[in-house]
């Protein structure tokens, strides 16, 4: 006994000296997303296991803060000196906190920032500085029920505009109503899409007001097309103008009321378990055959400037940069990877506008990258909404010229 | 002199109070409102160009206007059947409590919550209007309430009164157990009817309870963003975007805190003015009635 307690205490001593060195480098990065909780777990909780894993000296602590949340819950933190190492964040709050010097710039020289395609890769660039790695595009597109549109001998979803005619006639003729079309959100993407496509005009150019909306020609057809869509008995405009996107749109779409909805493929998870909904997410019709898939550019991991664990938080993102660790995020979010290896999680409902992306018909979502200011989307909304109202009082010009004017209040 | 200063000594941890939880904060709104602010980082002065930008541009008169209609059919109806209710009540002690009970339900309830219900019972397809409309023979009134601006707003502003009425209802009772059962022994001996004890009896002498039912709904009217933020988010078009909304999706849509700040100011002087305005006429109603 006597002999037994002193060899114990040597142990122990010899067993901390040992672990002394690991403790000193094991570090808990503080994160923040808006994803990860149960209603989009993103595959945030399993990435993190295998991440902690890999990494024994680095543990890592996942903080569920809403995005509406994350505009007034983390710039105090940041601008107080004790920013999260790392959070999730958009282009919006990349633009407002990488300005205030609140970010750290990522570099260029890192393996990811070559495999993002270039056209995205000036979109992310904030001066010379890079404040996000990019972690997914979501698709945004055309929800169909494949099953309201077999019974009408239609197999296939519409990708251009005059198949979305037919599509409307034949269910019109059958009292299927064709398509839920609300002035915030649906109607713009058709028309955002469609206007693009056909523009001479770059976005950015738009959106800066070095071209004008209600000059240029595609956008001028876009409008019009809206109008053609709704004498081809498309939609009703006054009756779904000022419906809810979010909630009455969706419901109405998923209890089976309409055939088709301009929507985003982030519903297209809640949509699957649905029983006895047979749907596809198809691209944007348009006047081209693939039709429009319009991507819009999600989220990413920026590092906090003050972060006191710069290098693990490096670590962190880098490593999610990977493909096999990107991918389950993916699959979990039916998204693609923003890096230039054509990666996705889209589940089968998603091969029309996987078809479309891979036929090159990708028009990146103009708001996502900033080259449409903020508050021209929601100038876009309400004039939407009030042309639909009655589509034959308004002008082109009056709806446009709100567009312009919004890009010219912007400062 | 002694008795002075322990009166400040006394008053003044509620001083402290006031000073850093309500002067502080409106004199570093003001500060703010003269700046390009944006949450974070450097504010840089803009001198009057926020203010400026609010009379310049429709948007924000028209988002004012919004709200003054919605203030006055809110506390319009509201007060009204509020009153109804209370007088109905008071002549009725019997389901006096469990009515008043039942009346003041809504107002516990979280605005989502009733901004949901709400807004499925306005669906123009599935909604519960429009089928009892269809069910009573009316089906040509049917239509998207939400989704015209011709009724969107009374729309919200009806689901508001089912919310507060409620509450208006309770202040009146409290203002009818004010009054001195000989008033009302009075007006029986003399034969007067129910309707003229209610109209020459009863209104003038519940004028402090008129004072707090309006001076509290059109403050919080005033001030309303919840409903139009849930059932709208201030569509269509525009219709149902009040001055609170407008300067919420200022601040964390568009990050323009400077503006945002400029436009709470303009707001917050206008619930002043109305509420020094309306203090000062129904207290003097009080005092003649």
């Amino acid at each position: 006994m006597k002999t037994t307690i002193p060899r114990a205490f040597g142990m122990a001593a010899m067993a901390a000296c040992l672990a002394a060195p690991v403790l000193a480098q094991s570090v808990t990065l503080d994160v923040t997303a808006w994803k990860g909780n149960e209603a989009e777990p993103a595959g945030l909780a399993e990435l993190i296991e295998k991440f902690e894993g890999e990494h024994p000296d680095i543990a890592v602590e996942l903080s569920y803060i809403g995005r509406l949340d994350t505009d007034t819950v983390i710039p105090p933190r940041l601008q107080g000196g004790d920013p999260p190492d790392v959070m999730m964040t958009d282009m919006p709050l990349v633009e407002i906190w990488g300005d205030a010097g609140l970010l750290a710039d990522l570099g260029k020289d890192s393996e990811w920032w070559g495999r993002i395609p270039a056209d995205l890769q000036s979109a992310l660039e904030s001066g010379d500085a890079t404040y996000i790695m990019p972690l997914e595009v979501i698709g945004m597109g055309n929800f169909v029920n494949m099953g309201l549109l077999k019974k009408v001998g239609i197999e296939e979803a519409p990708t251009t505009i005059e198949e979305l005619k037919e599509t409307c006639g034949a269910l019109a003729d059958a009292e299927i109503n064709p398509m839920i079309f609300t002035g915030g959100f649906s109607a713009p993407l058709l028309l955002i899409a469609n206007g693009l496509e056909g523009s001479d005009d770059a976005a950015a150019a738009l959106g800066s007001g070095d071209a004008s909306f209600a000059e240029n020609a595609a956008f001028d057809a876009g409008v019009d097309l809206i109008r053609a869509l709704e004498e081809a008995r498309c939609f009703d405009g006054r009756q779904q103008a000022g419906l809810d996107p979010w909630s009455t749109a969706l419901s109405e779409f998923t209890g089976g009321n309409f055939a088709m909805m301009p929507q985003g493929a982030w519903n297209i998870g809640a949509f699957r378990e649905i029983e006895g909904l047979d749907f596809v997410f198809a691209p944007l019709p348009s006047a081209r055959d693939s039709g429009v898939a319009l991507d819009l550019f999600g989220i990413g991991w920026s590092v906090a400037s003050a972060s006191e664990n710069r290098e693990a938080a490096q670590t962190f993102v880098e490593w999610f940069a990977k493909p096999e660790n990107l991918q389950v995020m993916l699959d979990a979010e039916s998204a693609y990877s923003p890096f230039d290896d054509g990666a996705s999680g889209t589940p089968e409902q998603a091969r029309p506008y996987d078809e479309a992306r891979a036929a090159g018909g990708v028009i990146n979502y103009p708001f996502a990258l900033l080259q449409w200011p903020k508050s021209l989307e929601g100038e876009i909304w309400d004039s939407m909404t009030g042309f639909l109202l009655d589509t034959s009082a308004r002008t082109n010009e009056d709806l446009l010229s709100r567009w312009d004017e919004a890009v010219e209040d912007d400062f | 002199m002694t008795s002075k200063r322990t009166m400040f000594l006394f008053t003044l941890p509620a001083l402290i109070v006031l000073g850093v939880f309500f002067v502080y904060p409106i004199v570093l709104t003001v500060q703010m409102s003269f700046t390009n602010f944006t949450g974070v980082g450097q504010a840089d002065p803009v001198g009057l160009a926020n203010y400026e930008r609010i009379v310049s541009r429709d948007r924000y008169p028209a988002a004012l206007w919004v709200t003054v209609k919605f203030t006055t059919v809110v506390v319009l109806i509201q007060t009204m059947a509020g009153l109804f209710f209370a007088a109905m009540l008071h002549r009725l002690p019997a389901i006096r409590n469990l009515c008043r009970a039942a009346l003041f339900t809504p107002a516990m309830m979280s605005f989502v919550v009733v901004g949901y219900v709400w807004q499925f019972i306005y669906s123009p397809f599935s909604g519960g209007l429009n089928a009892a409309l269809t069910q009573v023979g009316l089906e040509g009134w049917t239509r998207g309430w939400l989704g015209d601006p011709d009724t969107a707003l009374l729309a919200i502003a009806f689901a508001h009164v089912w919310m507060f009425t409620g509450y208006t209802t309770a202040i009146f009772l409290a203002g009818y157990a004010n009054i001195p059962a000989e008033i009302e022994e009075a007006g029986r001996l003399d034969n007067a009817s129910s309707w003229q004890r209610f109209r020459y009896l009863e209104v003038p002498l519940l004028a402090p309870s008129f004072t707090i039912n309006i001076m509290l709904s059109t403050i919080g009217t005033l001030k309303t963003f919840e409903l139009p933020f849930i059932m709208t988010r201030g569509g269509p078009d525009g219709a149902t975007r009040t001055l609170s909304l407008e300067i919420i999706g200022q601040l964390f849509g568009k990050y323009r805190f400077g503006f945002a700040s400029s436009l709470s100011i303009v707001m917050l002087v206008i619930v002043i003015a109305v509420a020094v305005f309306q203090n000062w006429y129904l207290r003097r109603r009080e005092d003649v009635s």
